[in-house]
């Protein structure tokens, strides 16, 4: 075989070898985070009657301007027939997976996760908008901040309120405490022993992205009898 | 739901438009090393084809990163994903390829054109010319990196997109190598285009060892496609879902079946046989083709891009 052909079949060799060390790199890299905090949500559906006040809170708080949201009640229904008619209320945010595929994809780390807190935060500085990591997440709940420029979604409130010692708006907002935040970490926290006593729900476990916004279902009412 | 309009789209048409010119940017030098080192050897930089394909290299990469630059929300602070890198993000790594891609590109370039090159530098950059012959020592090593970098940089145009986990159609283990082999195949047809728009002679040697690749690599480029959507159909669910959302009756199902397979694969693929098969090529011919899988990848990356995010988990 002449030199040039040689050459070219080892190319192709390192190629394929590098495309798969890649991919072990990758799958090696799925290991959740260990941080001290691990702070969480949890939202009961049981409770929850769509108010929307915690919508509002989240805007007031955080200055999020008004044709995007950090935060988007699903209302589903009406399911049954009256009286027992009812809706069904969902929560749409960011759900702090603790293996993040926004922060995974994100060219310059600007998404990251707080090594503190096990929050998953933006560096608006350090974000250049390339829309990666909106496209990344499989819950489609970030966005370009009109006024930064850079990707958005829900921090649990981590600067506007967290830092001065208060609990997220929607948390605080919501009048029939159907959320509850905290610290999973804790054992003796509320929302661990809520967690550990119900039968909790994720979206889209299979993913593998370990989200860390649990919810307590509803009855099941689009089920028709 | 308008095909180029619907909830849930994030990446629009310049996405697309980047891709097909950084897998042609990779493409073209891939098939001038080839012709290169297979066809021509020494004779390399008096071919027109050669010519082509190093012109078209180093604009299509440049106008694609002009068009990524453009696209990002802050194009001022691009410079940012020059000095952040993240080893997990496709998107950081396929900025490093791209760089590294960009040297090893000129540095085969020069060495190419080393001859004419060194004569016209030796009476006006004496130090120029004297780099230039130290450059052309290690030309094996530079080939085979460019190679390799060209390799790299096709299947990274795919892994982009293969990273986004919510997507079925795009998560998908083969979109890589299909945007590879068409890639290649973008390149070499541009090569073929501007080299026959440059007085390439359209029976030349260099025409017909391109025309011999091009086949093989048009039924592969069918079969990656067959493997694609039959893995899709085969996984069920929402994978199912997506894959038939793109292929049924609707704006993106005529662009696959006719301006992909049609326009895109079979005429080339038709057109190429014949001319294998009646040893004639006239200008016209070569042109055409090589329009007809231009227009064809350019469909693909839009159909991918969109149908793609058509479907979520
Ligand atoms: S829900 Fe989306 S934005 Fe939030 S951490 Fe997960 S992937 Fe990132
Ligand atoms: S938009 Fe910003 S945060 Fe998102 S991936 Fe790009 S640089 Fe990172
Ligand atoms: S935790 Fe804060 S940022 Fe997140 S939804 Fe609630 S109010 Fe908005």
């Amino acid at each position: 075989m002449d030199k040039s052909k040689r050459l070219f079949l080892q190319g192709a060799g390192a190629i394929l070898a590098g495309i798969s060390l890649y991919q072990t790199r990758l799958a090696t890299a799925r290991e959740p985070q260990a941080s001290k905090v691990k702070y969480a949500l949890l939202h009961d559906e049981t409770l929850c009657i769509g108010c929307d006040a915690c919508t509002l809170a989240c805007r007031e708080a955080n200055q999020v301007p008004a044709d995007v949201t950090r935060l988007t009640m699903v209302r589903s229904g009406p399911f049954g027939e009256y009286p027992n008619r009812r809706y069904h209320f969902s929560r749409q945010s960011c759900q702090q997976c603790e293996n993040a595929p926004c922060v995974t994809v994100c060219p310059t780390g600007a998404a990251y996760i707080d090594a503190q807190t096990g929050i998953v935060k933006v560096d608006d500085w350090k974000c250049v908008g390339c829309q990666y990591c909106i496209a990344a997440c499989p819950y489609k709940v970030r966005f370009i901040h009109p006024v930064t420029r850079a990707a958005d979604k829900c921090d649990f409130c981590a600067d506007s309120r967290l830092q001065h010692g208060q609990q997220p708006a929607c948390v605080s907002a919501c009048p029939t405490k159907a959320l509850i935040f905290g610290d999973i970490s804790n054992q003796l926290a509320p929302i661990t022993r809520l967690i550990k006593h119900n039968a909790v729900d994720r979206d889209k476990v299979s993913l593998g992205t370990r989200p860390k916004l649990f919810k307590i279902r509803a009855p099941s009412g689009e089920v028709i009898l | 739901m308008s095909p180029f309009h619907f909830d849930g789209l994030v990446w629009h048409w310049p996405i697309a438009i980047y891709l097909f010119l950084a897998g042609m940017s990779a493409g073209a030098i891939f098939f001038a090393i080839l012709l290169k080192y297979f066809c021509l050897k020494q004779h390399a930089h008096h071919s027109s084809f050669v010519i082509a394909a190093c012109i078209i290299a180093p604009l299509t990469i440049w106008a694609g990163l002009g068009i990524l630059v453009i696209d990002l929300t802050k194009p001022l602070d691009f410079w940012k994903i020059l000095v952040f890198y993240n080893p997990l993000s496709v998107m950081s790594l396929g900025v490093m390829v791209l760089l590294v891609f960009q040297l090893f590109m000129f540095a085969w370039i020069a060495i190419v054109f080393a001859v004419p090159l060194s004569a016209w530098l030796s009476t006006r950059l004496p130090l120029a010319e004297r780099l230039l012959q130290q450059l052309t020592r290690y030309e094996a090593g530079i080939t085979g990196l460019t190679m390799i970098l060209s390799l790299a940089l096709g299947a990274y145009t795919g892994f982009l997109l293969s990273a986004l986990p919510g997507y079925p159609l795009l998560n998908n283990p083969v979109l890589p190598l299909l945007f590879l082999i068409s890639g290649l195949s973008s390149g070499a047809a541009g090569a073929l285009l501007l080299g026959v728009l440059l007085k390439g002679q359209a029976d030349s040697r260099e025409v017909k060892f391109i025309h011999k690749i091009e086949i093989p690599l048009i039924l592969t480029e069918l079969v990656m496609l067959f493997t694609f959507f039959a893995g899709l159909v085969l996984s069920g669910g929402q994978r199912q879902v997506a894959a038939w959302n793109a292929l049924g009756p609707g704006f993106w199902g005529w662009v696959f079946w006719g301006g992909i397979i049609g326009l895109g694969l079979s005429l080339p693929l038709a057109m190429n046989l014949f001319m294998t098969a009646s040893a004639q090529r006239r200008f016209s011919y070569v042109a055409a083709t090589a329009s007809m899988s231009l227009l064809g990848v350019l469909l693909l990356r839009h159909f991918i891009l969109y149908t793609g995010q058509m479907t979520s988990l």
